[in-house]
């Protein structure tokens, strides 16, 4: 009966934290996402053994090591994804893409794909079976793909590459049987070759000293980040790929995202498949 | 198997043509002038950790002619997006370069607290168009004054241009409350019937807004 009332959060305190929030991330809660937030902030709340939000927000801003505003983030994040999820763009890459890019390629020179945000993995590793099963030249370049997310749990989930039935209900019989194996808990397993295959890393695209170091990439997938982001953090983001492109490498967005209301930074190129942007070559 | 793994490629010790100038913020400023776009570019963004320069990127962003330059400014500034900022950005909106102007509304929108202030102001210019240009920052400034800005404009503007971009962005972002405002409006321009048309799709809008809710 002695047990503290629950934590609650003020309207004041909720736009004080979705604040930090944003410029920690880029992302931003408009209003009707009060109950999601609350809900999590709270959660955490409890488990750090604070009692009202005031304590735990000057312990978030002020700790070192940034390890609660990661578990923080990793909770606040959504990362519905799923294998072949808008497959048209893969079919672009392999019939269209690749082969645009193929003339500018020096003897030698890999192509590099990044799928960023990558969440639980099913995109980059949708890629490399594409790439595997539907790209003829594949066995006559060298491809390195790279996967990159802010969310540090989703990213091992990620590189263990075991999904449930729904990750999969897209991807073709055939393929499954192919490249995974089925767990004793009925999970699937993706095969070692295919986990080898991909680079996982953690990066925040608002961040521009972490996107620094990724540059030259001839596609990047980043697909289903930016409908979180309001205008600022699409414009910084937007920025980042441009410099982690080569001149007249490609971005593939989300369906429902368009880089045109954000920056005139890239040209829109229509193939048959879909209708994709492109860094200007010179 | 032609999918390879690269982990030391993604990390390369540090960017060559990035950091073969100091990246301090007098390194960054000389680099701003430099003719090569792609390093005017590049101090642009990198000049984000030094706010105080505010007033250079704003005059670099009036005279740079480049688009990925101009957009890196822009970016830069709104990250920044101090008082300084505003004050600087604001007098642009007069400049004869539409693009420019363009690019200055787009970043007014984005930084709504610091444009409050002066928004009483700049619907008050003597000069038409640069209200225009004002009514068009409002029509994506997420601020909550931003209706009773226009209402006013609405209520007591004499320029029919400028009314018209008003009942424009009020039909996006007006409630009922200010539909006795415009619904006198065309009276004040001898019942035109063009700010009729324009009354009437924007109180129908609003009514259209109110009932999704
Ligand atoms: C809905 S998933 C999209 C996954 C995949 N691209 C797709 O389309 O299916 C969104 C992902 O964005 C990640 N994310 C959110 N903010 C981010 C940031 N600032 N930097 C990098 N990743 C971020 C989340 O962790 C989440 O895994």
């Amino acid at each position: 009966m002695n047990s503290p009332a629950a934590p609650t959060i003020s309207e004041e305190e909720f736009q004080k934290f979705r604040d930090f929030f944003y410029r920690k991330t880029g992302i931003y809660f408009e209003e009707n996402k009060r109950y999601f937030v609350d809900k999590r902030l709270i959660e955490r709340i409890k488990a750090t053994d604070n009692e009202t939000f005031r304590n735990y927000f000057v312990m978030l801003r002020f700790e070192t090591s940034g390890k609660e505003l990661q578990q923080l983030i990793n909770l606040m994040t959504v990362n519905e994804t799923y294998f072949f999820r808008e497959e048209y763009q893969f079919t672009c890459l392999v019939k269209s893409v690749l082969a645009d890019i193929l003339p500018r390629k020096r003897c030698g020179e890999p192509i590099r794909i990044w799928s960023i945000p990558s969440s639980s993995g099913e995109e980059p590793y949708s890629l490399a079976i594409y790439l595997l099963e539907y790209w003829p030249q594949v066995n006559a370049y060298d491809i390195e793909l790279i996967a990159s997310d802010i969310d540090t749990e989703i990213l091992k989930k990620a590189r263990q590459g075991r999904y449930d039935q729904r990750s999969i209900s897209h991807l073709p019989a055939h393929l499954l049987h192919k490249h995974f194996t089925t767990t004793a808990n009925g999970a699937y397993q993706i095969s070692d070759d295919l986990r080898n295959s991909i680079d996982f890393t953690q990066v925040n695209i608002t961040d521009l000293n972490q996107m620094r170091i990724y540059r030259n990439f001839d596609v990047v997938f980043c697909r289903n980040l930016l409908i979180y982001f309001d205008d600022t953090s699409r414009r910084i983001a937007a920025e980042a790929l441009f410099n982690a492109l080569r001149p007249g490498g490609f971005i593939c967005l989300g369906h429902s995202e368009s880089m045109s209301r954000i920056t005139p930074l890239f040209k829109i190129r229509k193939f048959p498949e879909a209708i994709i942007y492109q860094k200007p070559l010179r | 198997m032609s999918l390879i793994k690269k982990s030391q490629d993604i990390s390369p010790p540090v960017l060559e043509e990035n950091r073969r100038t100091p990246r301090d913020r007098a390194g960054l400023l000389s680099q701003l002038e430099n003719d090569a776009p792609d390093i005017r570019r590049w101090a642009a963004l990198d000049l984000v950790e030094f706010p105080d320069t505010a007033e250079v990127l704003c005059a670099q962003l009036a005279q740079e002619t480049q688009t990925p330059v101009r957009e890196a400014l822009l970016t830069t500034l709104i990250k920044i997006g101090n008082p300084i900022v505003v004050n600087r950005l604001i007098p642009l909106l007069r400049s004869e370069d539409a693009a420019l102007r363009n690019l200055v509304i787009e970043a007014l929108q984005q930084l709504p607290e610091a444009v409050a202030p002066h928004m009483k102001e700049m619907l008050r210019d003597p000069d038409a168009d640069y209200r225009i240009f004002s009514i068009n920052v409002l029509d994506n400034l997420k601020h909550p004054q931003a209706p009773a800005w226009l209402q006013e404009v609405v209520e007591k503007d004499d320029n029919i241009n400028v009314c018209a971009a008003a009942v424009e962005v009020l039909a996006e972002v007006g409630s009922a409350e200010v539909i006795p405002a415009l619904s006198t409006l065309p009276e004040r321009f001898d019942n035109d019937p063009f700010m009729e048309f324009c009354v009437q799709t924007a109180i129908r809008r609003i009514q259209g807004n109110g009932n999704r809710i």
